[in-house]
């Protein structure tokens, strides 16, 4: 640490400029995450809201939720420790001003799934609906009443819950027989069993089971998988950050490098001296360690100063533990990156670096 | 008894009509406080033998012991121990870290060794060298004569039984070479170092105790009155 503190006081700016890169990396691949995380709680928040272990849906419809089509009879054929019935329907909801795309679900508001209200008041009766906060920033507010694309039927928003979000649209949520209204409207009680998907908690995957072989059961995971666009969506981000760890491992490793190379003769001096690999290799991992340290928490601090300021329609949340362990993986790699230099350490020769 | 003794001791490069011997068999032993120089024109060899006998390179045949230690048994990793422990080098370019001080310089030795001077004697041989008021100053600031002294106070620091001095004056004027040969005999003998000094500067040799010269790779000892 001593020879890698040292140089780096004497050279700053060079130092800093490696750092900076490293920094702007980092700030790239935590702004990512934050991307990717808050794109993702943009499918999953009201999913993750339900605790559940899994969801129960028609063999049929390929874990899609709205074209999974069962009834409220099916509860029966249903092993779990709590059961939830569950409508839902995509719309486009104005309250005159604002409009938005919504997500309408039917619930019966004594089963787990019923979210906690934070404002306003629970649904009472029919066309009552309690919406994602989220929608606030919208325009949307209490007493609000919403005019539904394809119906007739009006829906008065009586509460907000926490933010509440399935495939990226606010939900709204109400009485089973207010989604059967706007799904069916006059045949509303022909329908009034008819359901998308039954949500369950049960002490593992394997503990729930369904008699009837046309329903599926399906891990929660396994659903918000298979929303639409959530996995590519994902993995497009995800490869964008584990990219960066490559380029900022290859972007050390060449910065590093060329400072070696720089000084392969003050390395062959001091090994003439008797200085150890094992000592120069430590102190160029040191200073690489230093650098990246520095440059993650930088990047970090910076990041999360930039997320204060942006304004709420860019989907970022960040995850702190997810971006400490991005961050340590970054200094991980950064490290590895400083293996060359190692290497070209090892590999000189006192004898020819001193001219002899 | 020798410090350092060479036996025997060939260095050839290539094989066959195309072998050169860059250093012929030879036969050397330094004691302790003793000031020798190596003389002779570029490329007789004198490098050759410098760093043959500091460890950094192996020779073809014969054996070298420093201190009792026989070199050949040794792999690179232990060689570079006993250079560490035993040996100082001072070098045509000195051999100073560009981004360290005068102070840091000698402080780098004790992050790597042990039993280096104390600081009451750094300070005595700093006042030696006349570079006590340099101690915060980095290589880049300091003259030619002044970074030479501080690489003598820095090969001197880990308090070497041997001290190799590979043309130490090169770079410096008449008046600096004999200050700086001046400082080599005074340490070489308050320490009782053994100091071999490799030069083809032939004015110097008058502060050595032996001269040997060195004439295409044949070591000679020359008879000095």
């Amino acid at each position: 640490m001593f020879l890698a503190w040292n140089e780096m006081k004497k050279n700053k700016l060079r130092f800093t400029l490696i750092m900076g890169v490293l920094m702007l990396v980092s700030y790239l691949v935590f702004f990512l995450s934050g991307l990717a995380t808050g794109l993702a709680s943009l499918n999953r928040e009201a999913v993750d809201k339900w605790d559940a272990t899994a969801i129960v849906l028609t063999e049929e419809s390929d874990k899609s939720l709205p074209q999974s089509s069962l009834t409220t009879d099916e509860l029966d054929s249903i092993e779990g420790k709590e059961l939830a019935i569950l409508g839902q329907l995509n719309l486009i909801a104005t309250n005159g001003d604002a409009k938005q795309n919504i997500s309408l679900f039917g619930i019966n508001k004594e089963e787990f799934i019923m979210p906690q209200v934070t404002e306003g008041e629970s649904f009472a009766k029919d066309n009552e609906v309690i919406a994602s906060d989220t929608l606030k920033d919208d325009g949307f507010k209490l007493g609000d009443e919403l005019e539904l694309s394809s119906t007739d039927e009006k829906l008065t928003i009586v509460g907000f819950t926490e933010s509440a979000r399935f495939n990226a649209a606010p939900v709204l949520y109400g009485e089973l027989t207010t989604f059967q209204k706007v799904k069916f409207g006059d045949g509303a009680a022909e329908n009034e069993a008819q359901i998308n998907g039954i949500v369950v908690q049960g002490d593992d995957l394997t503990s729930i089971t369904s008699s009837n072989e046309n329903l599926e059961v399906i891990a929660v995971e396994t659903f918000i998988e298979n929303l639409p666009g959530y996995t590519e969506q994902s993995l497009t981000l995800n490869f964008m950050i584990y990219f960066l760890f490559g380029i900022s491992s290859v972007i050390v490793a060449i910065f590093l490098y060329v400072l070696t190379v720089q000084k392969i003769s003050m390395f062959g001096v001091m090994k003439a001296q008797g200085i150890s690999n094992g000592y120069l290799s430590r102190s160029v991992i040191a200073q690489t360690f230093l650098l990246a340290f520095i440059g993650v928490v930088v990047g970090f601090v910076l990041t999360l100063i930039s997320g204060a300021f942006l304004p709420s329609a860019v989907p970022v949340s960040f995850d702190i533990p997810t971006m400490i362990i991005y961050g340590v993986i970054l200094i991980i790699v950064a490290i590895l990156g400083a293996v060359f230099s190692v290497l070209t350490i090892v590999k000189i020769d006192p004898l020819k670096a001193i001219g002899g | 008894m020798a410090i350092l003794e060479l036996t025997k001791v060939k260095k050839s490069f290539g094989t066959g009509h195309k072998q050169v011997d860059a250093l012929k068999e030879t036969n050397f032993s330094a004691d302790p406080g003793e000031l020798i120089a190596v003389i002779g024109p570029s490329g007789s060899g004198k490098s050759t033998f410098l760093t043959i006998a500091g460890g950094l390179q192996t020779p073809t045949s014969g054996g070298i012991l420093i201190n009792n230690q026989n070199l050949s048994d040794l792999n690179e990793k232990q060689r570079s121990k006993v250079r560490l422990k035993e040996i100082g080098f001072i070098l045509q370019a000195s051999n100073l870290i560009p981004f360290l001080s005068v102070d840091n310089q000698m402080k780098l030795l004790d992050n790597v060794k042990k039993d280096n001077m104390t600081s009451a004697e750094l300070e005595v041989l700093y006042d030696n060298l006349g570079i006590k008021d340099l101690r915060k100053k980095y290589p880049a600031d300091l003259s030619g004569g002044e970074r030479q002294r501080v690489a003598i106070a820095k090969a001197l620091y880990s308090k070497p039984s041997i001290l190799l001095a590979d043309e130490p004056t090169a770079s410096l004027d008449s008046e600096k070479a004999y200050e700086v040969m001046e400082l080599l005999k005074k340490e070489t003998k308050q320490n009782q170092t053994t100091t071999i000094v490799v030069t083809h500067d032939t004015r110097l040799i008058e502060y050595c105790d032996k001269v040997y010269e060195m004439t295409d790779g044949q070591l000679r000892l020359k008879e000095t009155s």
